[in-house]
């Protein structure tokens, strides 16, 4: 059952952003004539939108039409020493094996993209490789950033039972020797043909259970390096003589997310309102200048760089024009104080959702809740714990407001499957798709998804930041702080360039090139979360710990990260690929 | 005893498949396992979501569901887990060594020196080692592992480490990083930490008990008629006193070890150690039935024979009690 048209949302959602924009835009003057004018239209009947009893009958009738085009070929030349661990060469059969496991493993979390390409064939020899795509793909550089061994899986159809907790094949500087729950540990490559070898003799990962073990196991120099979350008061908790710290600014970052498939925040002028209640700049000092912040993030749901302006989320704290934004539509305040629903008559529950222990995000609720009820917003805390927040009420859309960290990788690629109607979990599309937020806007859906198949990046940058605009304007989220990325070390214990890929999206992964400075042969790293399987096409890879702990360690790709936020082909290219748009 | 024995046990698998069935529907409607299944398999096709529901007997009918899931749990056709499909005896078998290895090491020291510290106290009653030993055990039921073990562990890895260069105990695990393969030694230098907070509880727990259960039996009329009789009070105290008190702290001692089958669940996450605590906390967390129906069934078939060993230690310890 539809409960609401695309043109209604539409209609809803230009009119909230009129009343926005008269009451934040322009002169007093200009001001009042447009709210005198508003004020001579008739009322308007209330406005009913889907509630959370309802949130499973939401259906959006938005379908994507991709630009015409003849295709894309993209040529990559194989590096020809490049070679697996038992020698046999990396050839285009195992590019064919790993686009085909990502898009027919059933449970492959990333389709994105390997949905685009035609085939994948051998060239003028095994060691060049053509792939074809239907259409332009704009971040096809994403693309084959962890290629399988063809000959290490019977069928490249269904990987899903594969790799459950050994990966025995490496094209990387390390080759794994053994993985339980207790640790990885992994071994030089002996045929690894690059220049940059492992140099020491063995690299040991181990969990860590929470930050108190963390820290009491490099203190004792049980560990050599750990990489924990950024909280207030850290650089104390680890502070010793022998241990130093670095801290910088990557793809991580904070923000207040609405969930508004259903429920209060699906009507777009109370989620306007709400939004405009929140003094962002006050939560700041209150928060995050503790941690080291600055300012508050601007960007949305990206960090600062060539994919936005840098103000798409400027401040919008405005409780006035909130108050006259609700009071125009209807909204009345009832006898405890909170806005009244004019379709109900009942003053929406909002329910803020975050994970319980999170000290940050507790506090942040005790500031902000009692602010926002004197605003007359009925909110209440209903948290849980970090498993049943992140890997049930988020993917369920079982909230109506939450606050999280996500790290956004150097292209914006992201956004299409976070931000577009389509991929809002549905009946229709069996409840899949990675937008939590149940946002659909078709205007920036089709922007984000033009912007994937934009080869431009000038062009393709324009498309993402009109995207940002639109989704600042329905309040989508509000973004907070750029989490800095903390790496600790035992300068006695651990050498070589331990600081030089900390806020890389692929974290520490230039591990192979530390020195062991204590003798023990090993380089010992603490994981702060750990993996329960090791699929790296399956949900297991939804991690960034199993990522990082494992993938990055064992499978080469065609294009890594930097430290700073780009894309560069790995010594597994000979160059860089050859684009052909058609 | 050989017959009673006989006729516990045979009653004992009525019982576990009661309780285990129990436990089933329990899982099946508190955690709704296939909800759980498509949650974290998210783009499962139906075809996988089917062949899970079979390989784990979750029938519409929970009778028909159960007695398919025991069917393949007796002949070891054990489903594999609902993240990332691995085998799950490995894990259980691992963590629930670690646990009993663990769990036996902590019972021995806390329940010995507890009982020790209990005659000791009780020996003396209101003296100054009673009131010593009271006082510990106060002060030792009162701090929480959670507290005990980072005590620990400042103290002696990362202060010791600071003062002489390196730990006296290590912080986590169940082995150095990167060790390989079984080593006794390794394996007890790691497991101190852990033992002794587990065993600081129950050493202040069963002190207590000891203390007022043998003050009990040595206030008691047949102990007046052992020492009117010219026994020696030593004698008096080994041979009638201790083995009559002993009687109501075996049966809470065997209870209790049996609980610890189960996992210590704070003890293992703060010191990393891979038990059945850990095992069970990851299993809940993703709602993974097929590894926590096989946990649930050890830790129900645990307590069942623990409580069997109780009653049998029972009639051994006091022979007014016969088992028929």
């Amino acid at each position: 059952m539809k409960k609401h048209s695309k043109a209604t949302r539409l209609a809803a959602s230009l009119f909230a952003v009129a009343l926005i924009a008269s009451a934040c835009g322009g002169d007093d003057e200009a001001a009042t004539d447009d709210t005198t004018a508003l004020e001579e239209e008739p009322a308007a009947e209330p406005v009913s939108y889907p509630t959370l009893a309802e949130c499973a009958d939401v259906t959006y009738d938005y379908t994507y039409t991709p630009p015409a085009s003849a295709g894309m070929t993209v040529t990559y030349d194989l590096n020809p020493d490049a070679v697996w661990e038992d020698g046999s060469p990396i050839t285009a059969a195992d590019f064919k094996a790993t686009w085909e496991a990502a898009l027919n493993t059933p449970g492959s979390i990333s389709t994105v993209g390997y949905d685009q390409i035609t085939s994948v064939e051998a060239g003028s020899s095994d060691k060049q490789v053509v792939v074809e795509f239907k259409s332009v793909y704009g971040p096809y550089k994403g693309l084959f950033g962890g290629l399988l061994k063809a000959a290490s899986v019977k069928n490249t159809s269904d990987i899903s039972a594969d790799f459950a907790d050994f990966i025995g094949f490496s094209g990387r500087p390390w080759v794994m020797k053994s993985w339980s729950p207790s640790q990885v540990v992994y071994v030089p490559n002996k045929n690894y043909w690059g220049d940059d070898k492992a140099a020491s003799e063995e690299l040991v990962i181990v969990p860590m259970a929470d930050d108190d073990t963390q820290v009491a196991s490099i203190k004792a120099g049980e560990v050599d390096f750990v990489y924990p979350q950024f909280y207030g008061g850290i650089e104390e908790a680890y502070a010793d003589p022998n241990i130093t710290l670095q801290k910088e600014f990557g793809g991580d970052y904070e923000g207040f997310y609405f969930q508004q498939k259903c429920g209060p925040f699906a009507n777009p002028i109370f989620r306007a309102a709400f939004s405009k209640s929140i003094d962002r700049d006050a939560l700041f000092q209150q928060i995050y200048v503790p941690l080291g912040g600055e300012s508050p993030l601007q960007c949305g749901p990206i960090v600062p760089g060539p994919y936005c302006n840098g103000d798409e989320f400027a401040n919008s704290y405005d409780p006035a024009g909130a108050e006259a934004l609700l009071t125009e539509n209807g909204w009345t305040k009832g006898a405890d104080g909170y806005w009244l629903d004019p379709a109900t008559g009942e003053a929406p529950d909002i329910r803020w959702i975050i994970n319980t222990g999170n000290t940050r995000r507790e506090n942040t609720q005790a500031y902000l809740i009692p602010l926002l009820n004197a605003a007359g917003f009925k909110v209440r805390a209903d948290n849980c714990d970090a498993a049943c927040y992140f890997q049930q009420r988020l993917p369920a859309l079982d909230y109506d407001m939450a606050m999280y960290i996500s790290t956004a990788p150097p292209d914006p690629g992201y956004l299409t499957p976070s931000f577009t109607c389509d991929q809002i979990p549905t009946a229709a599309n069996n409840n899949q798709g990675q937008n939590s937020q149940g946002w659909c806007n078709a205007e920036a859906s089709d922007l984000l998804h033009n912007a994937d198949f934009e080869a431009d990046a000038t062009k393709r940058a324009e498309l993402v930041k009109s995207a940002l605009k639109l989704m600042a304007a329905d309040s989508v989220m509000l973004p907070l702080f750029q989490f800095p990325k903390a790496g600790f070390w035992r300068t006695d214990q651990v050498g070589g360039p331990v600081g030089a890929e900390l806020r890389n999206y692929t974290s520490f992964i230039n591990n192979h090139l530390w020195t062991d400075l204590n003798g023990d042969g090993k380089v010992v790293l603490g994981a702060e979360q750990w993996p329960a399987c090791l699929n790296p096409v399956t949900e297991c890879a939804n991690s960034s710990w199993m990522v990082w702990t494992t993938i990055n360690q064992v499978m080469p790709g065609a294009f890594a990260t930097t430290n700073d936020g780009a894309y560069v082909i790995t010594n597994l290219l000979t160059g860089e690929p050859t684009v052909t748009i058609k | 005893m050989l017959r009673y024995v006989l006729r516990r046990l045979a009653w004992a698998v009525p019982t576990l498949l009661f309780i285990t069935f129990l436990v089933y529907i329990a899982l099946r409607t508190g955690t709704d396992p296939v909800a759980s299944y498509k949650r974290v398999n998210a783009r499962a096709t139906p075809a996988k979501i089917q062949q899970y529901i079979d390989a784990n007997g979750l029938d519409p009918n929970y009778v028909r569901g159960y007695f398919r899931w025991l069917g393949n749990f007796l002949t070891f056709d054990w489903p594999r887990s609902i993240k990332g499909s691995r085998e799950v005896w490995p894990a259980l078998k691992d963590a629930l060594a670690n646990t009993i290895r663990l769990g036996i090491a902590a019972s021995a020291v806390g329940i010995v020196v507890g009982l020790m510290l209990g005659v000791f106290a009780a020996l003396r009653p209101g003296g100054r080692r009673d009131v010593a030993v009271n006082t510990a055990a106060f002060v030792g039921i009162s701090v929480p592992p959670y507290v005990s073990a980072i005590l620990f562990q400042l103290l002696f890895a990362v202060y010791w480490s600071r003062w002489f260069g390196s730990t006296l105990f290590p912080t986590a695990g169940v082995y150095p990083p990167g060790h390989t393969g079984f080593d006794l030694a390794l394996m007890a230098k790691h497991m101190v930490l852990p033992t002794f907070v587990v065993a600081i509880q129950i050493i202040a727990v069963y002190s207590r008990y000891m203390r007022s259960s043998l003050l009990d039996v040595l206030s008691s009329e047949y102990m007046r008629t052992a020492r009117s009789k010219g026994i020696s009070e030593r004698r008096v105290l080994f041979k009638h006193g201790l083995r009559n008190a002993l009687i109501p702290v075996v049966t809470i001692a065997a209870l209790d070890v049996g609980a610890i089958v189960g996992g210590l669940i704070i003890t293992e996450n703060i010191f990393s150690y891979p038990g059945m605590g850990m095992y069970f906390l990851a299993a809940f967390g993703d709602g993974d039935f097929p590894l926590l129906m096989p946990w649930m069934v050890i830790i129900v078939f645990s307590t069942l024979m623990f409580n069997l060993l109780a009653d049998i230690s029972y009639a051994w310890l006091d022979p007014r009690i016969r088992l028929e």
